[in-house]
């Protein structure tokens, strides 16, 4: 864990700051004395991550012990990396990564462009009614629980009656069961992640979209700029900087393909490319109580996506581009 | 501002109201059949598949789910917890992401690389309610907002935000003799009204939608919030096939379940329009430029 | 001065973990049993209150002051951990069964070993030995645990489709593959098209969970989870009547006679295609007769008898009724050590649970307050109608409390009483049905054994031949396959837990 960190913050001072020697002696109590109120607003934030954040952190170490809640942390069996052992040697965990790893890339690769594309079409609505209108209609998916989006997928898709079973299968001449097929396991997740969620995602664009300079807009359609050009030109850069900052995060997140929705459209049939790490923590942690282990595979997780994070942080900081920090 | 159309571009208007607006159906449909049903006997939502209005109405769901003092309750529980919780997480968020800001900063480097690491790992369930319980917040609703005071994502994205303020502004107020603070509360923060918007909507939902918090730390029922009974009557239908049910137990009707999820949703769904006027396009760098 | 940051931020962290732990290992003196505390799930839409009529009632009958935290049933095992990490521990703790999270705590020392002591209380002392056992871990009783029915699987089809073929309900497994095969050939709606099948099966895989899938691999004789073959245990997927039953009903699946999307099919709407005639047929139990005739009941107020009919277990082909028990206990009450500290308190609330049990308390729990919503007619408890709004608001909390109760030794409360006439009669014969058929019963004689590595993989390993077995029905995979997936369970870690209950059936025999 420090390694990264000091080595984020070494390379980070160097670009942006004078040399550390240069500052250290006697100059602090000015700096600090001048910038008082800065320091003095950060003071709840930095309390709220030592206490709330960090102070729960010990926690990890279950994963390195034979966790029983009524033993507690301390008196649990330390056990070291077996279960990480057990993780990594799982004769399913090549299945597992490839699973996780194509589900989360058509989740960023699909869901988050179409999120900004939603935003961008939404933005160029004039008609005030409408699109307020649409921008409220298409956040309620995201209040619908996971059970209510799966049952409604079961209406669409059923065998033989289902209205998108007919439709699908009318356009594309076939008799494909959407629901059993392992084919269509993948297309049928990201849909219902698209239909979920991608309205709620563009909230966060449209309030980035906001504040697009509107000058901008008036000066290129003095210079005669279409509509296309004004959003490649204008709009688009406008809201890099979000663009960015969002695809860094949903990069950290990735692994994290949920649980509760792929448990719900899994069964016998699909189980092979359905399984991913967080369908089989439960089945190994939940159902079996096997706290630490769901812990080290939380663990292993965690790791990736701060890799990730620090990845690609560094590299849109390669590309000139604003990251994270 | 008047935009001049041109014919392609008149085309693409109206392809992309008629997208929308199908856009807009789409979504919609399945809350106006989760809708309907609330007011429908079981054996209409059993005999039909989907409907938009019931033929059969009827208001047992909801007499149901209002027969006892718990469900309003619960509701207005929420709806204060909600309004609370926002208002404080957004002023913890706030008052960090303004000082993180700043390029000059001391430590921010590392600050930052440690709210980005909290990010990504936590010490899970346990250690926290351990935590929760030791600071005396059990049966407290502060143990439903404090926890999740501030979410690093929120505060990273507000803090770029901040940054990305023509630095001008806070120059000429500093030069007027403004502290941080001043400049935070009376020039930052009208400025940052659509983020503000967005991320008190966020931190709403949050707090609406929690069902581990109230689960974990409040056991007294007579302080639940919605999501206990949201949760409750819908997973009760994933139950099945899992060997672990109580064989006596005989799920919810469905009309209950559809009358539990409009209650628990509406009022939040309401909740977004009023803050969409401050998504009001260019009143912010436009207005301080111009 | 980053060092000193860091370190700074890693000394917030120790000392914060400090507290906790030293927090943790304090306790609070033992009270004296003025009061009880308990943990319950709930799982109706909403928990009782705490000032109801059937709260207050409790307390006086109880004479304690009882403090139940009800907590959402979906939930329920994560606040079972939160709580036993916790030092604000109840009582008495109900605990919905033996999982692994549960096994842990239990074996840990978490709860009390009550096996010596429950027939010290007149009670406690179940009529029923071996459910009992079957609640226990490997023998030890950690709990009293809560009674159900033990017989309760039946199949049910459509009444008027059966009179208008002329046919007689099924009796054995032969028959329930004619019958459906005329529910799908016959058209039994008699509206000229071909579209009713026999059996509806719901996306239902699991093993070992009273499945349409289990019965009828018990009824064939293939045992109820384990099964006694040669002086050893085996999985009943190890024996040649578990590939019997299931050519059987890929039988059925290839003729159409089961709907074909069994592997999909939500599980949440499975009354739909008996209600609204396309299939015929559910296996399941029987308490869904009567929601089956509710439903009929409230589309058709005067025309509802005789759409359902159902029959018991069916006799399989080798001639025999292999009758199919559920483990007739749905988790126990138990008692958590670290709350309850001494032999003489444990003695207390073990009293109380005995009072919990006598017949006034388990009247009050399961059928509510006499003359408040409901009087006894011939020996039953009759709903109260019109319902005041005070009888009804005990009505719903029953419900709840209900899951308080053991009945260890049989109900010790008043059947309710039916709607109608005709619910009534059908009640009654549901009754009979399953009091026959307990007597075929044939038992899971490795329940009350808990083996190490099924606690540590069971639910993945039992995945493998759950998930070849839907195979296997739909045509994915030949009976080779089948069989293939069953010697990969046995690789897999089958072996060890084979080994491991055996043990422990021959230790305990």
């Amino acid at each position: 864990m420090a390694a990264p960190v000091v080595e984020a913050e070494a390379s980070g001072r160097a670009a942006t700051r004078p040399p550390a020697r240069e500052r250290k002696n006697g100059r602090f109590s000015v700096h600090f004395a001048h910038y008082k109120w800065l320091y003095l607003l950060l003071l709840p934030g930095v309390l709220y991550f030592a206490v709330f954040r960090y102070g729960p952190m010990y926690g990890v170490s279950i994963a390195f012990k034979d966790y029983v809640p009524f033993l507690g942390v301390n008196g649990s069996q330390w056990v070291g990396t077996q279960h990480f052992e057990d993780f990594f040697s799982n004769p399913d965990f090549p299945r597992l990564l490839g699973n996780t790893l194509i589900l989360a890339f058509l989740n960023l690769g699909i869901a988050f462009p179409l999120t900004i594309v939603l935003a961008l079409l939404l933005n160029e609505v004039r008609l005030s009614i409408l699109k307020r209108t649409v921008q409220t209609l298409v956040y309620i998916p995201h209040f619908l629980s996971w059970t209510i989006v799966a049952s409604l997928s079961f209406l669409l898709f059923a065998l033989d009656i289902g209205p998108l079973f007919q439709f699908l299968n009318g356009v594309m001449g076939t008799n494909i069961d959407f629901l059993s097929d392992p084919a269509w396991f993948r297309p049928l997740i990201v849909l219902q992640e698209i239909w979920k969620n991608t309205g709620w995602g563009t909230i966060i664009f449209l309030a980035a979209l906001a504040t697009v300079d509107q000058d901008q807009y008036e000066a290129a359609i003095i210079d005669g700029a279409g509509r296309f050009r004004r959003v490649w030109h204008i709009t688009l850069p406008g809201i890099r900087s979000t663009i960015i900052v969002m695809l860094i995060l949903a990069i950290g997140q990735m692994l994290n393909t949920g649980f509760e929705q792929i448990y719900l459209m899994t069964n016998a049939l699909n189980r092979d490319v359905a399984d991913v790490f967080d369908t089989y923590v439960y089945f190994v942690g939940i159902t079996q109580g096997a706290y630490s282990y769901s812990t080290a595979v939380g663990l292993f997780k965690s790791l990736v996506g701060l890799v990730l994070i620090f990845g690609t942080n560094w590299l849109a900081k390669r590309f000139n581009q604003s990251g994270l920090f | 501002m008047k935009i001049h159309n041109t014919t392609g571009g008149r085309i693409f208007d109206a392809a992309n109201y008629v997208f929308l607006a199908l856009i807009g159906i789409v979504t919609l449909l399945p809350f106006v059949y989760v809708f309907a049903g609330s007011f429908a006997t079981e054996a209409e939502i059993t005999r039909r598949a989907f409907f938009v209005w019931p033929e059969q109405f009827t208001l047992g769901s909801y007499e149901y789910i209002f027969s006892t003092p718990a469900f309003t309750r619960a509701l207005i529980t929420t709806i204060l917890v909600t309004a609370v919780g926002t208002l404080v997480q957004l002023a913890f968020t706030v008052t960090m992401a303004y000082p993180l800001a700043k390029k000059m900063l001391r430590g921010r480097k590392l600050i930052l690389s440690l709210v980005v690491f909290a990010m990504v790992f936590s010490g899970g369930m346990i250690p926290t309610f351990l935590l929760v319980k030791d600071l005396g917040l059990l049966n407290s609703y502060w143990a439903l907002i404090l926890p999740a005071a501030i979410n690093p994502f929120s505060l990273i994205i507000i803090k770029n935000f901040f940054q990305e303020l023509p630095a001008e502004l806070e120059e000429s107020a500093k030069m007027d003799g403004a502290t941080e603070i001043g400049i935070l509360w009376r020039i930052l923060l009208p400025l940052s009204k659509p983020v503000l918007a967005t991320f008190a909507l966020f931190y709403a939902v949050g707090i609406w939608n929690d069902f581990m918090s109230p689960l974990l730390y409040l056991s007294d029922n007579s302080r639940w919030t919605l999501q206990m009974y949201l949760r409750q009557v819908t997973a009760a239908s994933d139950l099945l096939g899992t060997g672990n049910v109580d064989p006596n137990y005989i799920p919810p009707e469905q009309g209950i379940k559809f009358a539990v999820i409009v209650v628990a949703t509406l009022p939040i769904l309401v909740f977004y329009p009023f803050l969409q006027k401050h998504f009001a396009k260019g009143m912010l760098i436009g207005s301080v430029k111009g | 001065m980053i060092r000193r940051k860091l370190s700074l931020a890693a000394a917030v962290v120790t000392v914060s973990a400090l507290t906790l732990t030293a927090c943790s290992g304090s306790e609070e003196p033992a009270a004296d049993l003025t009061s009880v505390s308990i943990m319950a799930p709930f799982l109706e839409a909403q928990p009782p209150s705490a000032d109801g009529a059937v709260q207050k009632k409790l307390e006086e009958l109880t004479g304690k002051d009882v403090n139940i935290t009800w907590t959402p049933n979906s939930s329920y095992e994560d606040k079972t951990n939160i709580t036993l990490a916790g030092s604000d521990i109840p009582q008495i703790m109900v605990i919905q069964g033996k999982t692994p999270g549960f096994v842990k705590n239990a074996e840990a020392g978490a709860f009390w070993d009550l096996t010596d002591k429950l027939d010290k209380y007149p009670n406690l002392k179940t009529t029923f030995p071996e459910i009992q056992e079957n609640a226990s871990i490997n023998g030890k009783v950690y709990g009293v645990y809560r009674g159900r029915a033990p017989m309760r699987a039946a199949v049910m089809f459509r009444q008027d489709w059966l009179d208008k073929l002329g046919l007689q309900p099924p009796k054995t497994t032969e028959d329930l593959y004619k019958v459906a095969k005329a529910f799908t050939e016959q058209d039994p709606d008699g509206n000229g098209q071909d579209d009713t099948w026999g059996i509806t099966i719901p996306k239902w895989g699991a093993l070992g969970t009273n499945s349409p899938y289990d019965l009828i691999e018990e009824w064939y004789g293939a045992g109820n989870r384990w099964t006694e073959k040669d002086g050893k245990l085996i999985p009943s997927f190890e024996t040649e009547e578990f590939l019997e039953a299931n050519r059987f009903v890929k039988k059925m699946v290839d003729e159409k006679l089961i709907n074909p999307d069994f592997a999909t099919f939500d599980g949440t709407k499975w009354n739909e295609p008996f209600f609204n005639g396309k299939g015929g047929i559910i296996v399941d139990v029987d308490s869904r007769v009567s929601v089956l005739i509710n439903l009929f009941k409230q589309a058709d107020p005067a025309n509802f008898e005789n759409k359902v009919g159902f029959v018991g277990n069916l006799v399989g082909p080798d001639g025999e009724l292999h009758a199919h028990p559920t483990d007739g206990y749905s988790g126990f009450l138990a008692i958590p050590k670290a709350k309850v500290r001494t032999e003489a308190e444990l003695d207390k609330v073990l009293e109380f649970l005995n009072t919990m049990n006598g017949k006034d308390v388990a009247t009050l729990l399961n059928n509510g307050i006499e003359g408040v919503n409901f009087t006894v007619e011939d020996g039953k408890a009759a709903t109260i109608k019109p319902e005041t709004p005070e009888g009804k608001a005990v009505s719903t909390d029953i419900k709840s409390y209900a899951q308080l109760g053991m009945n260890v030794a049989g109900n010790n409360f008043y059947p309710v009483k039916q709607a109608s006439d005709y619910e009534q009669q059908v009640f009654d014969k549901r009754t009979e049905v399953m009091a026959e058929d307990l007597k075929s019963a044939v038992y899971n004689p490795a329940a009350p054994y808990v083996s190490a590595t099924y606690v540590a993989k069971g639910a993945q390993l039992d995945n493998i031949v759950a998930d070849a077995r839907i195979k296997y029905l739909a045509g994915q995979i030949d009976e080779q396959g089948l069989k293939d997936a069953i010697k990969l369970w046995d690789t897999s870690g089958g072996n060890k837990v084979k080994e491991e209950i055996n043990k422990l059936w021959q230790d305990n025999k």
